[in-house]
């Protein structure tokens, strides 16, 4: 089982948050194994799966049966290094040499996507789809995980 | 050799003492690498062109002292402090707009910094004439801060570690933040920043033949405002500083994936007494109570400090670095 974290924190302002794949449906498609959703109350649901607003416990034991997880840069992928249950984190706009821990698989596009100041408000980013690594990527690192 | 910051903040001085702290700072035999001066008048004025200043800034051009007017917020000296703190210098030196250092001041202080890796500030005497307390004996400790008369008020014949400064001093910038929550009296000030220098496990020392002559000039200054709820309320926080002064204070005001990155650094904290976002990951006491217990949390923000530090590290070095 994979649990797949899409989201990042809803920003102030209502806009995407830059940290978001854009991706999922395409690549939920490629995933031959049982997928979980995993987040909170008001996000889109992109799989049937959706276990929104799960306490901590709950999530923790559910880190602890999947295969491997794959999520934004959010505190889904803080939780599996705490947990020492590595997965795929795909990036954007936010460093992971930063925010990211070695010990998960780090997907990058490239780093000259990264914004300059790391430590300001993602409410002032533009969103770039093409920011972040194509779903063929993801299914690669998966498949190699 | 370490770069110097002088920083002095003013207010309703342009005419008084001001210009002779001035003249002082720039008779240094050892000179400042720069000297930045806060404007917190009410009503400022651009003195940088009228005969006086001019004068002195020139001398300052002669003598190679970089020099810069600051037309600050009003909110107070301390957040002149906390901005000279942030520039960027090794080591600042506090002013006062009303205090006469004598021509070696800075040499003596800046000497002590030469072969201790661990000297977080190193003051003088504060000599206000007529001199009282030549007959007293401080001990120079937060215990008995309320208790005695400062070390600093009195002639010093023999180099001591203190828990606390006063007034105007050498200290190593950028280790720990001036306390932003203290109201414009800034009642305090000193006294927080520099035990904090302290608690942080530096070195704090009053030093001889380093004579500082402070003129109190009772109209003006950076403490002229006269609302007593102000002293009350920044009394409180330094009371409240004093009541966790064995503790370290982490204040998580930050996001879910933040607290988790923190928990794996808790463990090696020394005695912490912790306000949390998410107790359920931290636990701790809440972010209000924080609020109400020091005013401002800012000094805790792990990512304002990551941007003043140019943070390049990850996360978790970020909060050792805060924390340990």
């Amino acid at each position: 089982m994979i649990i797949v974290s899409p989201y990042s924190k809803k920003l102030m302002n209502g806009r995407e948050n830059p940290k978001n794949y854009p991706y999922w449906s395409v690549l939920l498609m490629e995933i031959k194994e049982k997928v979980i959703q995993i987040g909170v109350s008001g996000e889109k649901q992109i799989w049937p799966d959706f276990r929104p607003d799960l306490p901590l416990d709950e999530l923790k034991e559910l880190l602890m049966q999947c295969r491997t997880w794959i999520s934004c840069d959010s505190f889904f992928q803080h939780l599996g290094y705490i947990e020492k249950k590595p997965g795929i984190v795909l990036w954007s706009v936010s460093d992971p040499l930063i925010f990211g821990h070695p010990e998960n698989v780090n997907l990058i596009k490239s780093r000259d996507y990264l914004v300059k100041d790391q430590f300001l408000w993602w409410e002032d980013q533009e969103y770039k789809h093409d920011a972040f690594v194509d779903p063929d990527e993801v299914v690669k690192a998966l498949e190699l995980f | 050799m370490d770069k110097v910051l002088c920083s002095i903040g003013t207010r309703g001085r342009y005419d008084t003492t001001l210009p002779l702290a001035l003249a002082a700072i720039i008779n240094q035999t050892k000179r400042p690498d720069k000297v930045v001066i806060f404007d917190d008048n009410e009503n400022p004025r651009d003195v940088r062109n009228e005969l006086i200043y001019k004068n002195l800034f020139q001398m300052m051009d002669i003598k190679g002292i970089e020099w810069e007017w600051r037309f600050a917020a009003k909110k107070g000296t301390h957040h002149n402090h906390q901005a000279a703190n942030t520039m960027g210098y090794k080591w600042v030196w506090r002013m006062d707009d009303d205090a006469i250092p004598e021509a070696n001041v800075l040499h003596e202080l800046f000497s002590w910094t030469l072969h201790d890796p661990n000297l977080g500030a190193v003051g003088g005497s504060i000599l206000t004439p007529p001199l009282q307390f030549e007959e007293s004996f401080p001990t120079a400790t937060m215990a008995n801060i309320d208790a005695e008369p400062n070390i600093q008020w009195k002639y010093i014949h023999k180099r001591k570690k203190v828990e606390h400064l006063h007034c105007s001093f050498l200290y190593r910038a950028g280790i720990v933040d001036y306390h932003l929550g203290l109201s414009k009296v800034a009642h305090r000030e000193e006294t927080l920043f520099s035990n904090a220098l302290h608690q942080k496990g530096y070195d704090l020392y009053v030093v001889p033949n380093a004579v500082t002559w402070h003129l109190k000039n009772p109209s003006g200054g950076i403490r002229s405002e006269t609302d007593q709820s102000m002293y009350a309320h920044d009394e409180q926080i330094f009371q409240n500083f004093q009541k966790f002064k064995n503790n370290t204070i982490v204040v998580l005001n930050c996001g879910m994936g933040d607290h988790l990155v923190f928990s794996e650094i808790l463990p090696y904290i020394k005695n912490p007494i912790v306000f949390s976002c998410y107790p359920d990951i931290v636990p701790g006491e809440s972010i209000a109570a924080a609020k109400a217990f020091f005013g401002d949390i800012d000094q805790w923000n792990i990512y304002l400090k990551m941007a003043q530090w140019k943070w390049t590290g990850s996360l978790n070095e970020a909060f050792r670095k805060m924390y340990l």
